[in-house]
Parts: C-alpha cells; structure tokens; sequence
C-alpha cells in the first residue's frame, strides 16, 4: 500500500472516531436540542415536502404523491390571473408606504426622547409608548371598526357634530393604506425605539459633557453626535426592511378587509387565505405562495449580504 | 449643569429645545392614551351616552351593562378560558424548549454550525401557509388543541437572543469548575444556567406569552370546533367585523328573545365590545407592566446583540 492511501484510511478511521468521541462527549447537549429541532421539522421542514403540491393537482384522496403531475401549471394560471397584478402591487404599495411613513419615526422618537432630562418623565414616557405593542391586532381592528362606525362611532359623531357628513372609513377604499399604516405607527412606532435607543445610551458620555463644555447647542449635540453614532444602525435597517416590501401582513389585512375596500385591501397573503382554506384551492394557492417566498428569500439574502459589505452586522 | 466644578449656562436656544421636546412628548402621551381611555371610559357608560357622543373625557352614566353582556356570554368565557388555557402551557413548554436548546446552542460541540443553519434558515425560507396546513391534516393535527400549543412554539429569534444571552452572562469559568467536579451538560443547566438566567426567561415568557394570548390566525386556520377557539378568534366575530345599521351586532345581541330585548341587546351590544376588548387586553397589558423592569433590559440586549 502506498503512502497516501494509508493516510487516507487513517483519515476516515480518525473521522468516524471523532463523530464517536463527539457523541460520546456532546451526547447531552444533542438531547438538550432535540425537542427544538423536532417542533422545527414538523412545522417548518415538513411543509417544505409538502410544497410539492404547488406542482400537482393536489386531491387529498391521493395524497401528495399519488396526485397528478402538473409542472408549472398553477405558477402560470397564477401570471395569467386576473387579480395577479393587483394583488402584487397592493401588497408591494402597502409595504412601501409603511415604510416611508414607519421607518423615520422611532428614528425621531428616540432622538427626542434621549433629549428628555426628567428623569421619572422619561422612564414614565418610556413605559407608556411600549403598550400598544401588547395590543392584539384583533383589538387593534376592533378598536378602528369602532371608533369609525359611520353611526356610533366617536369619530363620525365629532365629523357631524362639526356639521360634516360622516365618512365610511372601513369600506371606502381611498381609507385603507392610511388607516392601516396609521394604525400600524400608534401601536408599534413606540416598541420600535428600543433598538436606536439602545444605541444612543451605548454613546460615551464624555462626548456630551465635551460637547457641553464648547457651547454646544442641543440641536447641534443631536446633529453632530446622535445622528453620525445612528447613522450605520439607521442604513441597516433600511436596507433590511427592503427585504421584505413583499411579504404580506395578513393577520391584519384580513381583519380590516371589507367588501367596499377589497380595490386596495386584496393583498397576496389574504387572497392565498381565502382561495386556499375558504375555496380549498390548495394547490393554485401553494404555488402562489411558492412564488412569493422565493422572491423574499432571494430579496432578504440580498439585503443582508449588502448590509454585510456594507458593515459588520447582518441578520446571520 | 454642571461638569468638574464649571457651571454652565443653559442657552436660550436649548431652552426653547427643552419646551418644544416637552410639548412633543405630551401631545405623543396624549395620541397614544386616548383611544385606551376611551375604550376604559366607553365600556363604563351607558350605550346612548356613547353613541350620542357625549362621553369624552369621563364616563357618562356609569353603567356595567357591556360587563354583564360579556360575562353572560358562555361562548366568550369559554374562549377567556381556552385562551388561558393555551397560553400557559404553550408559554411553558416554549420557554423550556427555547432554554434547552439555547444552552446546547452556546456551547462548542460537533455540528454546532449545521443545526445553528437548520434553525436560521427556517427563519428566511419556508414553505408557506398551504403546504403548512396539507401537512399538519395529515399528521392529524387538524382541529386538535394540541397543536395550538405545539404550533410555533420555538421563535428563532427568540432563541438567538437565550442563546447570546446565555454566552454572555453566564461565565465560562463556571463550567469549567463545574467539569472538574465532574458535572454533567445537564447538571450544569439545570443548577447553573437557569438560576442565572431570570432576565431571558422573564423575556421569554412575555414574548412567547403575549403572542399565545394575541394570536387569533391559528386557530382561524386550522380549529373548526368553535367550543376549542381561542379568545381571539372568537374576539373577531365579536368586535372586528363590519356593522351596518341594518344587521348591528350579531355576536353579542343573538342571545335575546323577543322583538323589546332586541332592542335593548343590541344597544347593550355596542358598550359589550368596548368591554370585550378590555377584559382581552388587560392581561397582556397587564404582564409587560409587571416584567417591565427585566424586559427592556433582556429586549435592549438582545436587539443590541441577537
């Protein structure tokens, strides 16, 4: 035998003593991971076989693959949709504006509020624009359907106390992104502070008091030194939330769906929920949704590899 | 103000800052209290005050009718008791999942990266609603409570954030004094890690907890008995739907008889969605002002590091 074969069998010996030694040493640890790693396969790698019914003509009395082979038919019926391309730029056009109206405000909100100098004021505000985020979306609904009931609601009451006429808030369909976003902004703008915060409390202190010493003005402290420290934390997670203008918020958009404002409201994920489960669409609906994921994947992949070239921190 | 003894003046512009900030933040207070203390202050009042737009600031004709509509109605209690039910012990059983592996997660074994790459990846991919629901009929979990509980009861995230927890603040050195004395992976988690590990676990519970208690999606998807849903989903029958004049209130006015306490449910009905919506939120609410202290502490460590 010559030399390198011999070096070879004693590599692989070497390996499947070490995956032995490593069992025999870690053993405990693999237990420890295995109810986590179970719950994931059942409930995220299972689903995975299953998208293979995005492919078929899925009839649940053949099972997944005793029914018929169908390729690309249910991604092309899809394309060919009526709804498809309204469906793509609700969804896209919801994201985009909840960006360009959600994105700047935790940004200001923390600024401002690392400017407060009462201390049990600032804890006191601190505590309170956190709740909303504990609110149900349920709730949230709720609360909209409410309070902007064309007849009893607070809202209309004001508008025709004022002389106006009342406004159909839930149905007209011009009221949907705004209400939606708006809603979106009370309940969780506050809860998404907590990230720039943190990075303005990681600012040394000496540069404040140095800053104070020279004369600086507040405004000038918050130009010169809060906004170049959140400048890299602000870039990221821009670039992050680019990543998934296209995936759907359907919890929501399903519970403020009516039939007046379906024009804007008709968002992929809520549509993949009716055709699907209310019209057992399964197929057609798993391909939809297919389609969608793969954008995302291939969208947030890019984003974090560019903020990775960008700086030091990424997703993963 | 003053630095190393040098007093310095507060000039006119940083006053004016002062005071522009100060008004800012008390018209947000303001934004963000008021549509709770309606809610409070409607499900106190009576129905006609409410809709006459006379409540405002304060209740008007204090009344508990919305109360005794809520606490009437079998079907909502029935779902209060579910949802107890499937947030406690979902919460539990993630939290003590999310520990487990969060611990083998921060220690250097074989294969560390491969099963770290099986749970992030999950995170970006995944096969979606349709194929999620095919499967899990035909595992048999369809309309079961258990798999309201099992259902996403490990967070990525969340376990990124025990994990880096974890690596920080409980000191290597301990379970290097703690092999020596011949410890094991699980002694050492069970009488080292966790005992150190309250800020994380306050975490957990509030993260997982509060998803349980808020999510209605689920159960819409996959409970059809309506005696297993959750409140949430029962939740949403009763408040977040749309009422016209013609067919108001449904949920709460279908238990009355005759043509005159019609009429009076369905005036009740409006202050029992109010209602309903405080005793549903109250105890989410009520658990982030209690673990408020650990929480921004864990949540500002793990957005920082996670």
């Amino acid at each position: 035998m010559s030399l390198d074969v011999l070096i070879r069998k004693k590599r692989k010996a070497g390996l499947f003593k070490r995956i032995g030694q490593a069992v025999k040493r870690d053993w405990q640890l693999y237990i420890l991971l295995l109810p986590a790693i179970t719950l994931i396969f059942i409930f995220s790698y299972l689903p995975l076989y299953g998208v293979q019914i995005a492919f078929r003509d899925y009839k649940a009395v053949f099972g997944i693959t005793g029914s018929q082979w169908v390729g690309l038919k249910n991604f092309e019926d899809f394309f060919n949709a009526y709804y498809f391309r309204r469906l793509l730029s609700n969804t896209f056009l919801l994201n985009l504006y909840a960006l360009l109206w959600g994105f700047p405000v935790p940004i200001i909100m923390a600024i401002l509020l690392n400017q407060v100098e009462w201390p049990r004021f600032k804890k006191f505000t601190q505590t309170i624009i956190y709740v909303p985020h504990f609110i149900s979306t349920v709730v949230m609904a709720g609360i909209l359907y409410l309070f902007l009931s064309p007849d009893s609601g607070i809202v209309n009451v004001l508008i025709e106390s004022l002389g106006g006429k009342p406004i159909h808030f839930m149905i007209e369909p011009g009221w949907f992104r705004t209400l939606f976003i708006a809603s979106d902004v009370w309940q969780h703008a506050g809860w998404n502070t907590i990230l720039y915060i943190a990075a303005l409390t990681g600012i040394d202190p000496e540069l404040y008091e140095a800053a104070t010493i020279d004369g600086a003005t507040k405004l000038q402290k918050i130009r010169y030194i809060d906004i170049p420290h959140l400048t890299p934390i602000v870039v990221m997670m821009l670039i992050l939330s680019c990543g998934s203008l296209l995936v759907s918020n359907t919890d929501k958009a399903l519970l403020m769906q009516t039939p007046g404002n379906m024009v804007k409201s008709d968002i992929i994920g809520v549509y993949v929920y009716q055709m699907g489960l209310t019209k057992a669409q399964f197929s057609y609906t798993a391909a939809i949704g297919l389609f969608i994921n793969v954008i995302n994947f291939i969208m947030i992949i890019t984003v974090n590899w560019i903020s990775r070239k960008l700086g030091e921190t990424s997703l993963f | 103000m003053a630095y190393n003894g040098v007093k310095v003046r507060k000039n006119i512009g940083d006053s004016l800052f002062d005071i522009f900030n100060t008004i800012f933040w008390i018209i947000v207070l303001i934004i963000i209290i008021y549509p709770l203390w309606f809610v409070i202050i409607a499900s106190v009042s009576d129905p006609d005050a409410v809709i006459a737009g006379k409540v405002l600031l304060w209740p008007k004709d204090f009344s508990l009718i919305g109360y005794e509509s809520v606490f009437g109605h079998k079907e909502l209690l029935g779902s209060y008791a579910n949802s107890i039910y499937y947030t406690i012990a979902g919460t539990a059983l993630s939290v003590a999942v999310t520990m487990m592996a969060a611990y083998a997660l921060s220690r250097n074994f074989s294969g560390r990266k491969f099963v770290n790459f099986i749970f992030v990846f999950t995170m970006f991919f995944s096969g979606g609603l349709i194929p999620q629901f095919i499967m899990n009929r035909r595992l048999g979990l369809y309309d079961t409570r258990l798999l309201l509980i099992i259902i996403n009861c490990v967070s990525v995230w969340n376990l990124m954030v025990a994990r880096t927890y974890i690596k920080m603040n409980v000191p290597n050195e301990l379970h290097e004094a703690a092999i020596i004395d011949g410890a094991t992976h699980f002694r050492y988690f069970i009488h080292v890690v966790l005992p150190l590990s309250g800020t994380i676990i306050a975490v957990l519970c509030v993260y997982y907890g509060v998803a349980r208690w808020n999510d209605y999606f689920t159960a819409l998807v996959y409970i059809r008995d309506r005696a297993k849903l959750p409140l949430q989903t029962i939740l949403r029958e009763a408040v977040a739907t749309l009422t016209t004049s013609t067919s108001t209130d449904a949920f709460f006015s279908a238990y009355e008889g005759d043509v005159k306490g019609m009429t009076e449910a369905i005036r009740k009905a409006l202050v029992a969605k109010y209602c309903a919506i405080v005793i549903s939120t109250v105890p989410a609410v009520v658990l982030y002002i209690f673990m408020q202290n650990y929480f921004v502490k864990g949540v500002m460590l793990g957005s920082l590091k996670g």
